[in-house]
């Protein structure tokens, strides 16, 4: 399907914003899901803190776990972006 | 270095008699760990706990008087500065002659405190309940006593009609609105009924005569006067903390030091005639306690080296370089080694500032964090925190050489180019140079991750040898090798098909067979063979192939959370410089130096938070890399603290 009214230029500036959108998807649904993630883990943490000082550098550890999906996220966001 | 300090295990028997002797010399020594003695309900042998020494109890009730008083007081032995060693015998001959006055004073002072403190609250009170008539021109006696009459005065929200004989006082003083009306006890209930209406509130009238007015003034004066003598009493605590802390900390070392060594026999496995103790020792300082021990009981000991059999069940202590010290605090939290494993921590000082200046390498940031964590020093005093503010000082430094490596100062670029890759978003459009090299950065990091995985199997193939013995060590070795294997055939079958830059380009090597060219054959060669070295030791580990990909994938983050900081610096920048202050320099209006000061608040309040955020993700992210990708690669841990039986006496001296 040819439209006639698109040029060269609209479709490189309309291919930069929807890989802007990608990114700025990447980004956010990770850290959606690391959210979710954490939120229990976090509660548990807490928790077990709270009963016993000597967990909380394991706790600090399982919480910090997800974040790695965040992460991926990122890479993938600064891959789309540069 | 690289391992736990070494041990020997002593076994200690001698005469009940020596035991005195023999539990003092160790405690003054200060390197016995003791293992406690559990009595067995099934031997048959007739060993049982012992008995603490005879003067236990007395030591025991000083001890619970001086840390009364202390927490009376409010002294923290932790939080204490020695200043003068106190010599141990002169504590203990006061304790017998000044520990009662001293503690009698400290009593009084305390009970006359809060004496002040509950009359002057009570004067207080007063004048809260004599407020509200302050504002109606009665005294106190006209408001009670009589037959006929009946009183009431309260708070109201508007002023109230009253249709009986009646005399009425209102004042609509903001936040008072006081009334008082006086009419015949018989009209009692309309009235009442008129004055709930309109939101009456009744106020109990004060059991005081005289002017409301000046009996408050009285009241508030009083509450003052107490309120300067508390402060004198409070003076005189302080100046009894000035005159007493030395000797109560120092009686409080001197008394715990008593209690603990008269105590020690409970660890002790004793007979009717003998005991016997069995503890560790530092290789290199066992030859000397032995030599002591010998000496002070005149040869009446017998001492027997053990063999170490279970590793288990020896005390670990760190044997590390002046500079890698502090990273213990962040291995504990982790956990201990154990006796007969690598120790991580000299790789953990060296890698994680390393880490921590890739995430945050920025001068400004490092120079705010290197002096909070110096600054810090002098609130701080305990243990873990001196140690985890050393860790923050190297990392800070870090921090700053990788900031002059990025050429970045709080997201603004310093007089140079990017001595290695370069962070500079384009933000503001305000791009100078190449814009950020974010490809090349991520390999690098990339690179980073693949080695310090290999270094980690590497580090687990050599503790698997010093774990395991026979077949087991074989199967764990085996396994590790297959780890790597697999990760390395992944990577060779990557380079085989995509070239990428900053690493080896195998694209180009002649092809063997099905399009496969000779690399891509290694790596699938290795691969499989990597999958069954994995397998041979437990074919459940094969569910956790993936994780080799994500854990490598997953260094990213040493890109990825640094360029997020860079970004929010930037930002922060380019709203108040660039969106605030700069346009309004152009031609300042009134309007235009608050909009300045704005934007000054902005740059000030982004950049504090981006210190914070630095601080928690440089930290966070570089010690996650550690403990979760690199550790769960060889390290086991789970060591018991070496506790020697002693303490290094701060106050006090012999």
């Amino acid at each position: 399907m040819v439209d006639v009214g698109t040029t060269l230029e609209m479709v490189q500036a309309s291919q930069a914003g929807m890989s802007a959108v990608g990114a700025g998807l990447a980004v956010g649904l990770t850290g959606v899901g690391t959210g979710i993630a954490e939120m229990g883990i976090g509660a548990a943490a807490v928790g077990a803190t709270a009963e016993n000082r000597d967990m909380f550098g394991l706790a600090l550890l399982f919480t910090v776990i997800p974040e790695t999906i965040v992460i991926f996220g990122l890479v993938v966001a600064l891959l789309l972006l540069f | 270095m690289l391992r736990p300090e070494r041990m020997r295990r002593l076994l200690i028997a001698a005469p009940q008699g020596e035991i005195e002797t023999i539990v003092s010399e160790l405690y003054r020594h200060n390197v016995y760990h003791i293992e406690d003695f559990v009595p067995e309900s099934t031997s048959s042998d007739s060993l049982s706990i012992g008995h603490p020494l005879s003067w236990a109890s007395d030591a025991a009730s000083a001890l619970i008087k001086v840390r009364a008083i202390e927490s009376a007081a409010g002294i923290d032995p932790e939080n204490v500065e020695t200043r003068a060693k106190l010599p141990a015998s002169k504590v203990r001959a006061m304790i017998q002659t000044d520990l009662p006055a001293i503690q009698k004073e400290a009593e009084g002072l305390i009970a006359s405190r809060s004496r002040l403190e509950t009359q002057q609250k009570e004067h207080e009170q007063r004048a809260k309940e004599l407020e509200p008539f302050t504002v109606v021109p009665l005294d106190l006696e006209l408001y009670r006593g009589y037959t006929r009459f009946t009183v009431f005065a309260g708070h109201i929200a508007h002023d109230a009609d009253i249709d009986v004989p009646h005399e009425k006082y209102f004042s609509d003083k903001p936040a008072v609105n006081m009334i008082v009306v006086v009419v015949q006890s018989e009209d009692r209930e309309p009235v009442e009924r008129t004055l709930l209406d309109a939101g009456f509130q009744a106020v109990p009238i004060p059991d005081e005569t005289g002017s409301p007015a000046e009996l408050r003034n009285d009241h508030l004066a009083k509450a003052d006067q107490i309120g300067t003598e508390i402060t004198a009493a409070n003076t005189r605590l302080a100046e009894f903390r000035e005159r007493h802390t030395d000797f109560l900390v120092a009686c409080d070392e001197l008394l715990t030091a008593d209690v603990e060594r008269a105590e020690a026999p409970l660890r002790f496995a004793t007979t009717e005639e003998t005991f016997i103790t069995e503890g560790w020792v530092p290789e290199d300082r066992a030859d000397r306690i032995q030599e002591a021990l010998e000496r002070v009981t005149n040869g009446r000991i017998y001492i027997e080296e053990l063999e170490v059999d279970d590793d288990t069940a020896v005390p670990v202590e760190y044997e590390n370089p002046s500079f890698a010290r502090p990273s213990q605090v962040l291995m504990d939290v982790y956990a201990r080694p154990r006796y007969s494993e690598l120790d991580p921590t000299l790789l953990l000082a060296i890698v994680f500032p390393i880490f921590f200046g890739m995430i945050l390498g920025d001068v400004g940031y490092g120079t705010v964090l290197l002096l909070l964590s110096l600054g810090l020093r002098k609130v701080l005093t305990g243990e873990g925190g001196r140690m985890l503010l050393k860790v923050l000082s190297i990392a800070s430094i870090s921090s700053i050489i990788f900031g002059i490596l990025y050429s970045e100062f709080l997201g603004f670029s310093l007089p140079w180019p990017a001595l290695i890759f370069s962070r500079h978003l384009n933000i503001g459009g305000a791009a100078s140079g190449h814009g950020p090299q974010v490809v090349e950065l991520m390999i690098v990091a990339i690179w980073i991750g693949i080695l310090h995985i290999t270094l980690g199997r590497i580090l687990g193939i050599l503790n698997a040898r010093k774990l395991y013995h026979g077949n087991h060590a074989t199967k764990a070795i085996l396994s590790h090798i297959g780890w790597l294997a697999v990760m390395w055939g992944i990577l060779l079958l990557i380079w085989s098909f995509f070239p990428i830059p900053m690493m080896p380009d195998l694209t180009g090597l002649p092809v063997v067979a099905m399009g496969f060219n000779v690399s891509a054959v290694t790596g699938i060669v290795l691969l499989i063979a990597g999958v069954i070295g994995i397998a041979q030791e437990n074919p459940l580990e094969v569910v956790e192939l993936p994780t080799i990909i994500s854990h490598v994938l997953s260094y990213a983050r040493l890109v990825a959370v640094g360029l997020s900081s860079v970004a929010i610096a930037m930002v922060v920048n380019y709203i108040s410089i660039g969106m605030l202050i700069e346009p309004q320099l152009a031609a300042i209006t009134p309007l235009g130096v608050i909009i300045i000061i704005a934007g000054i608040l902005v740059f000030l309040l982004g950049h504090v938070l981006n210190t914070a955020l630095g601080l928690l993700g440089g930290g966070l992210h570089s010690i996650r890399l550690h403990y979760v990708e690199f550790f769960t690669k060889f390290y086991k841990g789970g060591g018991i603290k070496y506790n020697p039986f002693g303490m290094k006496s701060k106050f006090t001296e012999e």
